[in-house]
């Protein structure tokens, strides 16, 4: 076995193994050629403010596909993210328009209700779903409507408003042009792919989704496992809820309708295989990309709305046709 | 049976909320409401509550849909209506065209129909024979008072866009008309017209990369308030002041924004006393009045800081 | 055209086949079958697992196509080109597995092959009904209401709608595939019935099984299958179930020198008292002792429940009842963490399914059971994973490029390695082994027993199931044998005689049960 071993790689399928630079290769090249397009068709869309402006505009989905790149990748699916996220809105306006509390203190609190409220429907998405081995896509098409049942009743359908001034800024706060918020997100980014790449929470994830069978035997807790992804997810909803709060100064209960297809799109354009185990989060990162420069590019060159949901479309199943043969070749 | 009806109402998803009893020697108007997850119509539905208790002559039935889309669920409550025989309903339609045959039904059955905030199709109308009067607003006659206080801040010529709402859906149409009515008077210069969707994380996407592409943009005409409170975070984002802003509906949010100037205007076309004076509208023809015809314009107001 | 080939006697041969063969790749599935049907008998089929009684079967009713030999049909070459042209050859199969759409009614599932249309090409329902009646009154299924859907039958009605699927055609041979592996004493005895009856009117019927009391009850003549062959064909009433099961063992195999293991220690390392598994219907527990450093085999046959007392013990499926103890001391194991806590391994019968991760690298799957050995506080340590593949790899000679390559780019014997390379890092005390070398090539299978072998030697326990007697021979130190979710002997190596373990792994319970160790 020496004789043969040559290489002295990382015995793990990192960002940086070669299968997996070139399918991120292949979505990079994808956004590059994007962005080329954009840059000569329209003078506006290479200008600091329209870069600003993008970044600005994929955080949220950024964040949401984050939490959902965790679910898939154990071969789940979660429907409710917007919905949960309109949900920790609401929750954590409601916290932050208390009154008897000073700023610093209604921030915080806001932001640890809105976290929990997240959280709390990430763990129950994960526990009916595993307990039962239901499947994701049934329970949290139920938990979908709870949600959003639950941000319209605890609302009474009123777009809750006039946070502190504090909080506001935080969300149209620029470092060098670069959006706070969207930092915030690509913090998160990080964090996933180093829980993801260098832990053993991560390395049992992907095990998960390519062969839940062969990691029970192994002896690790699957259901715990898989609860936690849902947690995460639930969680990155409630972070979402407070980034789009801080970015719009309300918390609408209707808010977020239809953004778990947006974070699904981008997880599965960044390369995650929908029946798990397979893609990583800097795919996601990509995908999120490739779908915000779409929808900002597209407006700039002055394209209809219906043609721009078109294409957006056209690009979610060419994703899905490539993962297909990605697929193919990697298993030979 | 009524209690069946109800049981068949809930369980095609609609929300009911009712008086619990039933006194047969007072009339019974069914209220027949859009999307209560909207705001505008659960505003409408407080004030007819209350509308209830204050008249207190008659009985009220109000159904509501989940979503703005779900026209079969309005379908449903007008035809439990006709079989419990209410003496009135009072709809605001989900959709011009496809509600024409209920209410035709619930006319043909005695009942007195009085449709407001979106007139049934006239074509539709003339097509299935039916003669029905609207109450409501003039969504496009208020966009085009929303439009006219840009025009008239900016002055002729001026550069402006417009944030439509759901692509089909009737106030839709009418308010971008009405802006598109001022447009033409003013002689204003529409650099591009966009749909959010009605919503304020849309709005605010869609006019940043439309301020990008076009950085010499006046003014905004918003069709609804939450797509306003969108543009008006957008501007605060880039930094702009010079830009101003109208909407439309008045909702509690954008308060502040008037009275500070980041917003310019929105019009307040009374929600919450529409469905209550469209009530008032079909008791008085219960008690024997006389039909209403053509178009009862309901108030309209423009709202500014002043 | 006449065939010289045939013996002029057989004037009533139906079916007549001589020197089959049939390959897979380099696999010789058959290897010269000869084999005859006259009309009307009742035929069995005997062997082995893997002996070659399913190839025949669908080489005869087109499934497969056969590389060289002869078959005639009624006196005409028959070359079954695909499973339509046997049909209408009247060959009809009712296969272990039902092919039913359970949804659906009886009548339909009946006519589902060819429906009967009516006008406009639109279904005749009413002749539907009437055909579906007609076959199962063929067969006395006149209790059946034919638009019952097929879902609130039972296994055994189920099967007899195949039946009378099969035959509603014209039919002239009938094979029924293991037709009593899931059937009740009384529904078998009904089938009997009906496989008389259709015997009567003259259709021939070919019984594949493997309870032999059951071919010795209803069938004229018996052939029995060995590697691929035809070993002989004999009549029911001049022969034995102990000389069939001679002819299925052979005689060439059976005395094997074996050394006997001397490092087996006294100390019990693992006791099962009345364990019975959640697929036991039976009323019976199973009990049985390992100590240290033996090797331990189970035999029998597939269903016998070997797969699931391994699965049980391991915590990998709950049990209906009994107890486990662990050197002694009673434990309970509800899940795999519990197990391997008590230092029990299991390397599964199914790679692909529960044994490895493939698409993943080779060093993720020798860490997945030992990954707190090679992380802490919940982070990876990648070079410390990496050292522990590499160790694995060289103690079991595994041939890969890197430890990094996935595992799916390895052959099955070096997979297999990896399988157990990964439960070796856990250092295990008792090892429990199900199929040790399925899909494995001679040359890693005997690597695969000397390391196994050599571990027993340093102590380790071993539970090895597997369906290959001469595996269990040479291996294991004591043997159980099972049938039916019970052990039906104990047999110490100098008495591992195929002959004997077969016997008792087809239930032939008058023998008195072997010695306990």
């Amino acid at each position: 076995m020496s004789a043969h071993e040559t290489q002295d790689v990382l015995a793990k399928p990192s960002p940086f193994s070669f299968k997996s630079i070139v399918n991120n290769a292949g979505i990079g090249l994808a956004l590059l050629v994007l962005i080329l397009f954009f840059s000569v068709t329209t003078e506006f869309f290479l200008s600091p403010n329209n870069i600003t402006n993008i970044l600005t505009q994929i955080t949220i989905n950024l964040i949401l596909a984050v939490g959902m790149t965790f679910v898939i990748l154990i071969g789940g699916i979660d429907l409710s993210v917007g919905s949960v996220m309109a949900f920790a809105a609401v929750i954590a306006g409601k916290a932050i328009t208390l009154s008897g509390l000073g700023t610093a203190e209604l921030i915080l609190l806001a932001i640890a209700a809105g976290l929990f409220a997240g959280l709390i429907c990430g763990v129950l998405n994960g526990v009916l779903s595993a307990y039962w081995a239901l499947p994701s896509f049934i329970i949290t098409l139920g938990m979908l409507n709870i949600a959003r049942g639950a941000a319209l009743q605890v609302s009474g359908a009123q777009t809750i408003y006039s946070f502190p001034y504090a909080f506001e800024e935080f969300g149209s706060m620029l470092i060098f042009g670069v959006p706070v918020v969207f930092l915030l997100a690509l913090f998160l980014v990080l964090i996933a792919w180093f829980v993801l790449n260098r832990t053993v929470f991560g390395r049992l994830i992907y095990g998960i989704g390519n062969n839940e069978e062969a990691v029970r035997l192994a002896g690790h807790p699957v259901f715990w496992y898989k609860v936690a992804a849902f947690t995460i997810c639930g969680a990155t909803a409630g972070i979402a809820a407070i980034v789009y709060m801080a970015r719009l100064s309300i918390s609408s209960p209707i808010a977020g309708i239809g953004f778990e297809l947006n974070a699904i799109a981008a997880v599965i354009i960044g390369g995650t295989s929908l029946a798990g185990g397979r893609g990583s989060v800097i795919g996601t990162l990509l995908g999120a990309f490739i779908i915000g420069v779409l929808a900002n590019g597209l407006i700039l060159i002055g394209l209809s709305d219906f043609m721009r949901q078109m294409i957006t479309g056209v690009v979610i199943i060419i994703a899905v046709i490539l993962d297909h043969y990605r697929a193919k070749l990697s298993s030979r | 049976m009524k209690l069946m009806n109800f049981a068949a109402a809930a369980v095609t998803g609609i929300l009911l909320s009712t008086t619990a009893v039933m006194a047969q020697d007072k009339p019974v108007v069914g209220l027949v409401m859009k999307s209560l997850a909207n705001e505008f119509f659960q505003n409408m539905m407080v004030g007819a509550e209350e509308h209830v208790k204050a008249r207190g002559d008659y009985e009220l039935i109000a159904v509501g849909m989940q979503n703005e889309t779900d026209f079969e669920a309005q379908i449903n409550a007008v035809d439990n209506f006709i079989t419990r025989g209410v003496d009135a309903i009072v709809i605001a339609p989900a959709d011009s065209r496809a509600m024409v045959r209920p209410v035709k039904r619930a006319i043909a059955a005695g009942i007195k129909v009085v449709n407001f905030d979106v007139a049934l199709d006239a074509d539709a109308k003339a097509q299935q024979g039916l003669e029905l009067a609207f109450v409501g607003p003039d969504n496009r006659g208020g966009a085009k008072m929303a439009g006219d206080a840009l025009a008239q801040a900016l002055g002729e010529g001026a550069k402006v866009v417009i944030i439509e709402g759901n692509p089909g859906a009737d106030n839709a149409t009418e308010r971008r008309l009405g802006f598109e009515d001022t447009v033409a008077e003013y002689k204003l210069d529409l650099l591009d017209s966009r749909t959010a969707h009605w919503e304020t994380e849309e709005a605010n996407q869609v006019f940043s990369t439309m301020l990008t592409a076009h950085p010499d943009i006046q003014g905004v005409m918003a069709a609804n308030d939450s797509m306003a409170v969108g543009v008006v975070k957008a501007l605060e984002s880039a930094g702009r002041t010079d830009i101003l802003v109208v909407g439309f509906d008045n909702i509690p949010a954008v308060g502040p924004m008037i009275a500070d100037g980041r917003m310019l205007a929105t019009v307040d076309q009374f929600g919450t006393r529409m469905a209550a004076d469209s009530i008032d509208l079909a008791l008085g023809i219960v008690a024997g009045g006389p039909d209403l015809e053509g178009w009862v314009k309901t108030e309209i107001q423009l709202v500014t800081a002043k | 055209m006449a065939h010289a080939l045939h013996s002029p006697q057989d004037a009533d041969l139906l079916l007549d086949v001589s020197g089959l063969r049939k390959s897979f790749g380099g696999v010789h599935a058959l290897s010269g079958v000869s084999f005859s049907l006259k009309a009307g008998e009742v035929h069995a089929l005997v062997g082995e697992n893997g002996a070659g009684k399913s190839t025949l079967i669908k080489v005869l009713t087109g499934v497969h196509k056969y590389d060289a030999g002869v078959i005639t049909l009624a006196g005409q070459p028959f070359v079954p080109s695909d499973p339509q042209f046997a049909k209408a050859a009247g060959i009809q199969v009712v296969h272990q597995e039902f092919n039913l759409l359970t949804d659906l009614s009886v009548a339909e599932n009946i006519s589902i092959e060819a429906f009967p249309r009516g006008r406009f090409g639109l279904l005749d329902r009413v002749e539907m009904k009437r055909r579906a009646r007609h076959a199962l009154d063929a067969i006395g299924l006149s209790d059946v209401d034919v638009d019952m859907p097929v879902s609130r039958l039972g296994i055994a009605h189920r099967q007899l709608i195949e039946i009378a699927r099969a035959l509603q055609t014209e039919s002239r041979i009938l094979i029924l595939d293991e037709p009593t592996a899931t059937l009740t004493e009384r529904e078998t005895s009904r089938l009997f019935d009906i496989v008389a009856d259709i015997k009567a009117k003259g259709v021939t019927v070919v019984f594949v099984s493997h309870h032999l009391n059951e071919v010795f009850a209803i069938c004229d003549r018996v052939t029995v299958f060995r590697n691929g062959a035809t070993i002989a064909t004999e009549e029911i009433s001049e022969t034995s179930p102990e000389g069939v099961v001679r002819h299925m063992v052979g005689r060439t195999l059976l005395e094997q020198v074996k050394e006997p293991n001397t490092g087996i220690g006294d100390d019990v390392v693992l006791a099962v008292e009345d364990l019975r598994t959640v697929a036991n219907t039976h009323a019976g527990g199973i009990s049985f002792e390992l100590r240290r450093g033996e090797i331990l085999g189970i035999a029998g046959l597939v269903g016998a429940g070997r797969t699931e007392v391994l699965r049980a013990i391991f915590g990998a499926d709950p049990i209906q009842s009994g107890q486990i103890y662990r050197a002694g001391k009673p434990i309970a194991i509800c899940n795999p963490a519990d197990a391997i806590a008590a230092g029990i391994g299991f390397v599964t019968e199914d790679r692909k399914d529960e044994g490895l991760i493939l698409d993943m690298p080779i060093a993720t799957n020798t860490s997945l059971v030992s990954i707190k050995e090679v992380s802490s506080k919940g982070l990876m340590n990648l070079s410390k994973e990496r050292d522990m593949a590499k160790a694995g790899g060289a103690r079991l000679k595994l041939k890969c490029g890197s430890v990094a390559d996935p595992a799916s780019s390895l052959s099955g014997g070096n997979q297999q390695k990896v399988v157990l390379a990964k439960w070796l890092a856990s250092n295990p005390e008792i090892l429990l082994l199900d199929e040790p070398t399925r899909g494995v090539d001679v040359g890693a299978k005997a690597e695969i027993y000397a390391i196994l072998k050599d571990l027993a030697a340093q102590g380790m326990s071993m539970i090895v199931v597997s369906s290959e007697l001469p595996e269990l021979i040479t291996l294991t130190d004591r043997m159980l044998v099972m049938s039916e979710h019970s052990v039906q002997g104990s047999l110490l190596p100098e008495n591992y005689h195929q002959e004997a373990i077969l016997k008792l792994a087809y239930g032939q319970s008058d023998t008195p049960k072997g010695p306990t160790s």
